[in-house]
C-alpha cells in the first residue's frame, strides 16, 4: 500500500503541531514561548484544507474539461495555448503568482484564491493531456471500427485507461495546492500559514515549528489519501 | 485564423476596450487609486494596438511579421500609458503616482502571448533578434523618459541600488543551492546505478520531499538549524546560522534534488548496453567506460534535469526573503508587509523574468547536446 508512509509521516507532524509536542520541542530548543492552542490550530487546518479543496477541485474540473478539448479535433488550435501557459505556470511558484495577483485583486482571500484555480488547473490539465496521448491507437481503432460514437469512445475506452495518469495529475494539484494556501497567509489569507508568518515576524519558534509541522502533515495526508485511493482502484 | 493566436488577439483587445482600470492615479504610493480605463486614459489611440494585435493573429499574415506586429502593440501601449500617465500626474502633488491596472497587465501578458505563439515553429536565431530588437526600444524609450510618470519607474528610480543588489544576491543564492544539491545527488545517483537496489528508497524520499510545503520547510529549518547550532556550536566556526542564506540555501536545494537525480540516473542508464560491451570488447576499463562512454551519453539527458532544477531554483528561492536570504523575494514580502505594490512587483516581476529567461537559455543549450558533435 502506497499511501501508507505519506499517512503515517502525516501523523507523526501531527503530533508534533499538537501544542503537547511543540511544547516539549520548545523546551529542548530552549524556547519560553507559550504554544498555539490546538483548537485554533484545528480551526485553521480545517479552513487550510476547505479553501485548498474549494479552489483545485473546480480549477481540476476545468483541467480535466480542457484537456479532452484539445485532444478533440476542434479544440486542437487552443493546445499551443495550453501548452504555453502550463510550461510558464510551472517556472514560477505560487509564492511569486500570489504577489503578482495582489495588486489586481487587493489583500485577503482573492490572491490566493487565484493562485490556486491557477496551479489547480496547469497539473491537471498537462495530465488529462497526457493521459489520453498516452491510450494505444489500436484501443481506439477497435472502438471506432465496432461503431461507437466518439461519446462513448471516450467514455468507455480512452476515459478509464487516461484516467490513472489523471489522478496523479490531481494528486500534484492537490499538494501544490495545499503549498498555495500555506503561502496565501503572506497575502492576507487565514490559513495554517498564518501562524508561521506571525511565528517568522515575532521571532517565536513555537508558533514557526506548529504552523509548519501541521502544514506538512496536510500535505502528507492530501498525498497519502490520493495515493491510497490509486492504489485501490489500481487493485480493483 | 488559427484558435490559439485568435484567442489571445481577442483578450488582448478586450482588455483595452472594455471597462477595466488601466491607470491607478493615487495621491501617494501606498494609497490605492482611482481607477482610468484605456479608452479614458488613451482616446483613440487604443485603435492602433488594437488593429496591430488583429493583424498579429491573421493567419495569412507570414509569422514573423505577425509576432513583430504583436510586439510593436504591446511597446506602443506601453510608451502611450506611460505619456498619458505623466499628463495625468501634471497638476497633482509630486507624491502621485500612476499605477497599472489589471486592464494593462492583461493587454500586455495577452500581447506576449500572442507574439510567442506566432513564434512557436520560427528559428531560434529570428527569436533572439525580435526580442533584442524589442529590449532595445524597451530601453531606449526608458532612456528617452517615456515611462517617468508610471509608478513602478519611479520606484525603481528610488530603489535601482537595492534592486540591483537583490537581483545578483538572488543568483548567487540559487547557484549555491544548486551545487549543494548537485553534491548530494551526484554519489546517490551513482550509488543507485551500481547497486540498483538503492534506488527506489532514494527515489522514494526525494519525491517525498516535493510535498512539503515550501513556506513550511524554510520556515521549520529555522528553529532546526538553531537546535543544530546549539547542540554542535563549533558549527558556528564554519559561517553556519539559523537564519540567512543557510536556511535558503539548504530548503531550496532539498526540492532540487529530484530532479537532478532523476536526470543523472536517466543519463546514467542512457548508455546503450552494447556501445558498453564493445567498450569492455576493446579492452577499455570501467573508469575509462565511464569517462568515454557513459558520460558523454548521459550528458544531453541530465541537461533537461539540470535545467529544469535550474529554473525551480530561481524560483523557490524567493521564500528565502521570509528567512533573512536577502534576493528579490525580500523586495516582494517588504512590498507585501507595506501594502507597497510596486514595491512587491518590482521584486516579482524580474523573478519571474529571470525563470523565464533561464529555461529559454538552458533549451538552447539543451538542443546545442542533443545534436551529436
Amino acid at each position: 500500500m502506497r499511501g501508507l508512509p505519506p499517512l503515517l509521516l502525516a501523523l507523526l507532524l501531527a503530533l508534533l503541531a499538537a501544542p503537547a509536542g511543540a511544547r516539549l520541542l520548545s523546551q529542548a530548543l530552549g524556547a519560553t514561548a507559550e504554544p498555539f492552542p490546538a483548537d485554533r490550530l484545528i480551526g485553521l487546518a480545517v479552513t487550510h484544507a476547505g479553501l485548498s479543496l474549494a479552489g483545485v477541485l473546480p480549477a481540476a474540473l476545468l483541467g480535466i474539461g480542457l484537456g479532452i478539448a484539445v485532444t478533440r479535433g476542434a479544440g486542437q488550435g487552443l493546445r499551443p495555448a495550453a501548452d504555453a501557459l502550463a510550461a510558464a505556470a510551472q517556472a514560477v511558484p505560487p509564492v511569486v503568482v500570489v504577489a503578482l495577483a495582489v495588486p489586481a485583486f487587493g489583500f485577503g482571500l482573492w490572491p490566493t484564491a487565484f493562485a490556486l484555480l491557477l496551479y489547480g488547473l496547469m497539473p491537471v490539465l498537462r495530465a488529462t493531456v497526457a493521459g489520453l496521448e498516452s491510450v494505444p491507437p489500436d484501443a481506439r481503432a477497435a472502438a471506432i471500427a465496432i461503431g461507437l460514437p466518439p461519446a462513448r469512445v471516450l467514455a468507455e475506452v480512452e476515459w478509464p485507461l487516461a484516467w490513472p495518469v489523471v489522478l496523479d495529475g490531481l494528486r500534484v494539484a492537490l499538494v501544490l495546492g495545499i503549498a498555495t494556501a500555506a503561502v496565501g497567509a503572506l497575502a492576507g489569507a487565514t490559513t495554517l500559514g498564518t501562524p508561521i508568518v506571525l511565528g517568522l515576524q515575532n521571532q517565536n519558534q513555537v508558533l514557526v515549528v506548529q504552523g509548519a509541522a501541521a502544514t506538512a502533515a496536510l500535505a502528507f495526508a492530501a498525498e497519502g489519501l490520493l495515493l491510497a485511493v490509486a492504489g485501490r482502484r489500481a487493485a480493483a | 485564423m488559427t484558435a490559439a493566436p485568435a484567442l489571445a488577439a481577442a483578450l488582448a483587445a478586450a482588455a483595452l476596450l472594455l471597462p477595466l482600470p488601466w491607470l491607478a492615479i493615487a495621491p501617494n504610493r501606498l494609497l490605492p487609486g482611482e481607477a482610468v480605463t484605456a479608452v479614458s486614459a488613451l482616446g483613440w489611440l487604443v485603435l492602433p494596438p488594437c488593429l496591430l494585435f488583429g493583424v498579429a493573429a491573421l493567419r495569412r499574415v507570414p509569422p514573423l511579421a505577425a509576432a513583430a506586429a504583436a510586439m510593436a502593440a504591446v511597446l506602443l501601449l506601453l510608451v502611450l500609458t506611460g505619456l498619458a500617465a505623466s499628463q495625468r500626474l501634471q497638476d497633482l502633488s509630486p507624491a502621485a503616482r500612476a499605477g497599472l491596472g489589471i486592464g494593462l497587465w492583461l493587454a500586455l501578458v495577452s500581447g506576449l502571448l500572442l507574439a510567442a505563439l506566432r513564434l512557436a515553429d520560427a528559428t531560434l536565431r529570428d527569436r533572439l533578434l525580435l526580442a533584442f530588437v524589442m529590449l532595445a526600444t524597451l530601453a531606449a524609450a526608458a532612456a528617452a523618459g517615456a515611462f517617468d510618470g508610471l509608478s513602478l519607474a519611479v520606484e525603481y528610480r528610488n530603489r535601482a541600488e537595492a534592486v540591483k543588489a537583490a537581483l545578483l544576491r538572488h543568483l548567487a543564492l540559487a547557484a549555491s543551492a544548486l551545487i549543494l544539491a548537485l553534491v548530494v545527488a551526484a554519489p546517490l545517483a551513482w550509488a543507485g546505478f551500481r547497486r540498483p537496489r538503492l534506488a527506489g528508497p532514494v527515489g522514494a524520499a526525494f519525491a517525498g520531499m516535493q510535498v512539503v510545503p515550501g513556506l513550511a520547510l524554510f520556515a521549520l529549518l529555522i528553529p532546526l538549524l538553531s537546535a543544530l547550532l546549539h547542540a554542535l556550536p563549533v558549527l558556528r566556526e564554519f559561517g553556519l546560522a539559523a537564519i540567512g542564506a543557510a536556511p535558503a540555501v539548504i530548503a531550496t536545494a532539498a526540492y532540487l534534488t529530484l530532479p537532478l537525480w532523476r536526470g543523472l540516473s536517466a543519463g546514467l542508464a542512457a548508455a546503450d548496453p552494447a556501445a558498453v560491451a564493445a567498450a569492455q570488447a576493446i579492452g577499455m576499463g570501467e573508469a575509462r567506460i565511464t569517462r568515454e562512454v557513459r558520460l558523454p551519453l548521459a550528458l544531453p539527458v541530465f541537461a533537461a534535469g539540470l535545467r529544469v532544477a535550474l529554473v525551480q531554483a530561481i524560483g523557490l528561492v524567493t521564500l528565502g526573503g521570509l528567512v533573512g536570504a536577502g534576493g528579490l523575494g525580500a523586495l516582494v514580502f517588504e512590498g507585501l508587509a507595506q501594502f507597497a505594490t510596486d514595491l512587491m512587483l518590482l521584486g516579482a516581476i524580474p523573478i519571474v523574468l529571470l525563470a523565464l529567461v533561464a529555461d529559454a537559455l538552458a533549451r538552447m543549450a539543451e538542443t546545442r547536446l542533443a545534436v551529436p558533435a
